[in-house]
């Protein structure tokens, strides 16, 4: 019986239904990576997991209860979001943000006790951001406010940590030091992550379980061997890729792909840029 | 999670306005339309002043610094809170239409009841109350969206909106009044702590001894709703319940103040700024140096207006907005 898991889940906004019937059971301690095209609601799944946006139908079911009926503080215990794209919190310092993980253990007037304080510093330790500890968060790197969010997340000493796209607007270096320090601690403290990434081979790559979202239904649903596979990719993202081998993981990865629709649609893509070099001169 | 060295400059920055508020208080004690010299406020207080020196000070000039004191807190109090709670710098009582609302209140309130100095004026802090508890929830409901819960612009824009139309209510409303009742409301509009009666003091004082812990008891939660909506979801923050009595303190705190001192803006707007520029932005720091800034503010602002013309002076409310305009169109080009 796995922790999480959601049973013919729908999620919609008004009449336009995103997320149809899904039913998905996520692997306890392992890394789980949701990849599909745009809009296909892989990050409306994921908020709908955790309570952020309402789901229709169906339930998400941590622990054999349903996270509707669930105290939402006691839920901040078992599961932490990074939201995507953090904003930015004008003058809060890095040690100040991440003591508001520690919110769902405060009771009163929100005194830190001393293991709050021993938590946090954990949390700035393993993520590396301990030295920026009285900066302000604003003044920090993408790259660096990343990790300093997910110290936050850590702070709820949650077992299910859940990150949407948390390498957008991360250079390469940057991206894989935080995929890293994901893989670390599922590695080192087994907490179950589970992600929306835009990169497969970054899913492949570090990814133990993959689901392949498309309009809302699950096309592929298994290890990266299973779904970084020819045919499930030209269903999830019409194209037709070329899977081989990682010289240096061993892990399927996508080395060129093409897309399925006729010549025009790409002809037109190639032009805009340099319709745009053009206006630039 | 705060910094020694910036608990230990609050703490300054603190006994600094406490130190102000002491300061002023003196100055305005002696400095007015009947004279009371400074010589003579010691002995006045300690009991040995004249019939006509003891009725200056305890009728007159102590209860209407008092009441623009806690008024002062009240107003920065809220002014903090609702701008924590919907997100927004600008946020302020009286920007958002809660006087507005009240105004109506209170001048339909006036239109109902005989002008009469006994009990029936102490209603009126209610009649302000409902007003603008009633606004607050219409502009609530208004701003709410079912997919999106309040968002914080569509606040805002509601109450703008909905400040001007009871502004033009009021005006229809008093258009009909008599002229005793119109230069009342007129005044009462734009905020010239009417109030000076250790009355009002008292119907003042329950809700800040109430709200004022209350709102200090919910600093972190107000921390929390200053991040965006999914991360503070993500720490275990009931948004919806937290943001409703949130908001219902705010309202009850600016509505409470303004049915005492009348109409007077930026004071919500000002204090709670000048604080975070302070102190930084953790409301646990932030919310007493905005409670103590408003109330200086406020009645550094009334000591001044009451003295600048006799023999009544420039409403509070007009001396405030002089100050808090060029600020406001400070705070707007900065952004």
């Amino acid at each position: 019986m796995v922790r999480l898991s959601t049973n013919e889940l729908c999620i919609g906004y008004g009449s336009r239904s995103i997320v149809k019937m899904l039913s998905v059971e996520i692997p306890d301690k392992k890394i789980t990576t949701i990849i599909g095209a745009n809009g296909c609601g892989k990050s409306t799944l994921l908020k709908a997991m955790t309570r952020i946006i309402p789901h229709q139908s169906g339930a998400v079911i941590l622990d054999g209860k349903n996270i509707l009926t669930e105290n939402t503080k006691t839920l901040a215990k078992k599961m932490a979001i990074l939201p995507q794209t953090p904003e930015a919190v004008s003058g809060l310092t890095v040690g100040e943000l991440v003591s508001y993980g520690r919110h769902p253990y405060q009771r009163g007037f929100g005194r830190l006790t001393k293991k709050d304080y021993e938590v946090i510093d954990w949390a700035l330790e393993v993520t590396g951001t301990a030295e920026f500890k009285c900066r302000p968060v604003d003044a920090l790197s993408g790259g660096q406010r990343q990790r300093v969010w997910i110290a936050m997340a850590l702070a709820q000493e949650t077992e299910l940590i859940f990150l949407d796209e948390p390498t957008t607007y991360l250079d390469l270096a940057h991206q894989l030091e935080v995929l890293e320090l994901l893989q670390k601690l599922n590695v080192e403290q087994s907490r179950t992550i589970i992600m929306v990434l835009h990169d497969i081979n970054q899913a492949a790559r570090f990814a133990d379980y993959i689901i392949a979202l498309k309009d809302g239904q699950i096309v592929k649903a298994g290890n990266c061997e299973e779904v970084i596979h020819p045919e499930v990719l030209k269903q999830v993202f019409q194209i037709d890729a070329e899977i081989g081998r990682d010289p240096r993981t061993n892990k399927p990865m996508c080395i060129t792909y093409n897309l399925l629709k006729g010549e025009a649609n790409r002809e037109k893509k190639m032009d805009s840029p340099r319709t745009y070099a053009l206006a630039y001169h | 999670m705060i910094h020694p060295a910036l608990r230990q400059r609050q703490r300054w920055v603190v006994c600094s306005l406490l130190a102000l508020i002491a300061v002023t208080a003196v100055i305005g004690m002696g400095w007015g339309y009947s004279s009371l010299s400074y010589g003579r406020l010691l002995p006045t207080l300690l009991g040995h002043g004249t019939f006509k020196e003891e009725f200056v000070l305890y009728s007159i000039r102590l209860p209407r610094m008092l009441i623009t004191l806690l008024a002062g807190m009240a107003l920065a109090l809220s002014g903090a809170i609702l701008q924590r709670t919907t997100r927004n710098d600008l946020a302020d009582p009286g920007i958002i239409g809660i006087h507005s609302g009240a105004g109506v209140g209170v001048a339909i309130f006036f239109l109902t009841m005989p002008l009469k100095p006994d009990s029936s004026v102490y209603l009126l802090p209610l009649a302000a109350f409902l007003g603008a508890l009633s606004t607050a929830c219409v502009i609530y409901v208004l701003a709410y969206k079912k997919n999106e819960g309040l968002q914080p612009i569509r606040f805002v824009l509601t109450g703008v909106g909905f400040s001007m139309a009871l502004s033009g209510i009021t005006v229809v409303l008093i258009s009909s009044a008599e002229r005793e009742k119109v230069d009342f409301i007129a005044k009462w509009l734009v905020g010239n702590v009417w109030g000076t009666d250790w009355v009002f003091i008292g119907t003042l004082l329950p809700w800040l001894v109430v709200l004022i812990p209350y709102a200090f008891y919910k600093a972190s939660q107000l921390n929390i709703l200053g991040l965006s909506e999914p991360a503070a979801i993500g720490v275990g923050l009931s948004i919806q319940t937290e943001r409703i009595s949130l908001m219902i303190t705010a309202v009850a705190l600016a509505a409470s103040a303004v049915s005492a001192t009348g109409g007077i803006s930026f004071i919500g707007l000002m204090a709670p700024h000048i604080a975070r520029a302070l102190v930084g932005p953790r409301n646990q720091l932030s919310l007493p140096v905005a409670l103590l800034m408003g109330g200086w503010l406020l009645l550094v602002s009334d000591t001044i207006g009451r003295n600048l013309v006799d023999p009544y002076g420039i409403p509070a409310g007009i001396m405030v907005a002089f100050i808090g305009a060029p600020y406001f169109l400070y705070l707007l080009l900065k952004k």
